[in-house]
């Protein structure tokens, strides 16, 4: 019994590192997603790869996040993964609309938008610091045409139940709340196949 | 009692262990932006920011107005500058310095790797000399003012590295950073005097040369004070 407690401690204190390891050092949030009927492996998401070209020219995409002004105090790191962000999730949400509703990709995607709202909430509390003007220069940016597509998709796709609050569990993103509360209990419209 | 403590110790100074590692992993990136003196990189030479310094005082050095106004006087892109972010351009020079670090702490002792230390040299003193050109008061911002720190820490650490060098740099060479060396010594007095600057915003570590000016001079004012 003792040499048990024992072993227990070291496999659950094992257990704890590996998961917090794997979570905050090499990001693997979408392995923490809720599973289900509904969701599936986001590492098998066809997807991803699909949307590889949207990502390979991002500086030719003039409806990308911009900076408004040249007065801002936005690290040129945060400038380009929120350009990289959008880019992708416009791909997955808009370029694919239907792409949400295979299990594999809907969890990637869930993943993605979690990541996304993630950087807007990151960018604000660092605008927060330097008044009115940056928190405005950096809603202006995350306010690109790319951005609002992808706010659409969204709103489409929690009214229509394709994306719903249990796909997000207890990773949802606040900005995603109301959205997903509003339309509680759609019914998915996603195609049979 | 005394069986449950024994029990859980090795375990629990395990976890803790492991705890302290993955933990030190994660926030210490997160720490290390509230701690401008960790910020920069981790060469030999530091950014130079306090670890003790308020982080009121101490801001980002790359997102500083000055670094906007500065960073292309000192790094030339060419045609090209229009399209890249000040911050990139700071962060180049950045990594300019820790690849100029690594040379000269591992690599062999050559000609190259010490003209490459004096020209970090010239270059983070080039910036410091533009940054202390602009209106005093701007130092009163806080990424601003790390931006002063970084500037000035980093030119007398590379100075002194390039002074040390075998073979050693040129007399031309050598005049030119003392020159720079002398002239941010006397800005650095005056940002001292108008309390723009306080002993506590440069790390223990930082070169001698601050050190002294920052025991020797004494704030006479507070420019920053509205």
């Amino acid at each position: 019994m003792y040499l048990l407690k024992r072993v227990a401690f070291v496999v659950g204190g094992i257990f704890l590192g590996i998961n917090l390891l794997n979570y905050f050092v090499l990001g693997h949030t979408g392995d923490y997603l809720p599973g289900g009927e509904r969701m599936g492996e986001w590492k098998s998401a066809k997807i991803r790869e699909a949307c590889y070209p949207a990502l390979e020219f991002i500086e030719r995409d003039g409806q990308l996040p911009k900076l408004s002004t040249d007065r801002h105090r936005v690290d040129w790191r945060d400038l380009t993964r929120t350009q990289e962000m959008t880019a992708a999730l416009n791909c997955y949400l808009v370029t694919h609309p239907n792409a949400v509703c295979e299990r594999n990709n809907r969890a990637y995607i869930v993943d993605s938008i979690n990541r996304y709202f993630a950087k807007f909430d990151e960018m604000m509390e660092i605008a927060k610091r330097y008044g009115d003007a940056e928190i405005s220069t950096v809603k202006n940016l995350w306010d690109s045409p790319r951005n609002r597509a992808i706010n659409a998709a969204l709103m489409r796709d929690t009214s229509s139940g394709r994306l719903i609050k249990a796909d997000f569990g207890w990773t949802m993103p606040t900005a995603m709340k109301s959205m997903l509360d509003q339309y509680k209990g759609t019914a998915d419209n996603c195609p049979k196949a | 009692m005394g069986e449950v403590l024994s029990l859980i110790r090795a375990p629990a100074i395990a976890f803790f262990g492991g705890f302290l590692v993955v933990g030190g992993w994660i926030w210490a990136p997160q720490i290390s932006s509230y701690l401008p003196g960790f910020s920069s990189s981790a060469s030999s030479v530091g950014s130079g920011g306090s670890w003790f310094a308020d982080s009121n005082r101490l801001g980002r050095p790359e997102t500083a107005p000055v670094v906007r106004t500065c960073i292309f006087r000192v790094i030339d892109f060419g045609p090209d500058a229009r399209k890249i972010e000040p911050s990139a351009g700071y962060f180049m020079l950045k990594a300019g310095s820790m690849s100029a670090s690594v040379v000269s702490m591992v690599g062999k002792p050559n000609a190259r790797a010490e003209n490459q230390s004096a020209f970090m040299a010239a270059k983070w003193g080039e910036l410091a000399g533009c940054i202390y050109a602009q209106d005093d008061r701007e130092l009163c911002d806080p990424d601003s003012r790390a931006a002063m720190v970084e500037a000035t820490t980093k030119f007398f650490a590379f100075a002194k590295q390039a002074q040390a060098s075998n073979p050693p740099i040129s007399a031309g060479e050598a005049r030119v950073l003392e020159n720079i060396g002398d002239r941010l010594l006397n800005a650095l007095k005056n940002h001292r005097r108008y309390g723009t600057l306080v002993a506590s915003d440069f790390s223990t570590f930082a070169p001698s040369e601050i050190k002294n000016v920052m025991r020797e001079e004494t704030q006479t004012r507070d420019i920053c004070k509205r």
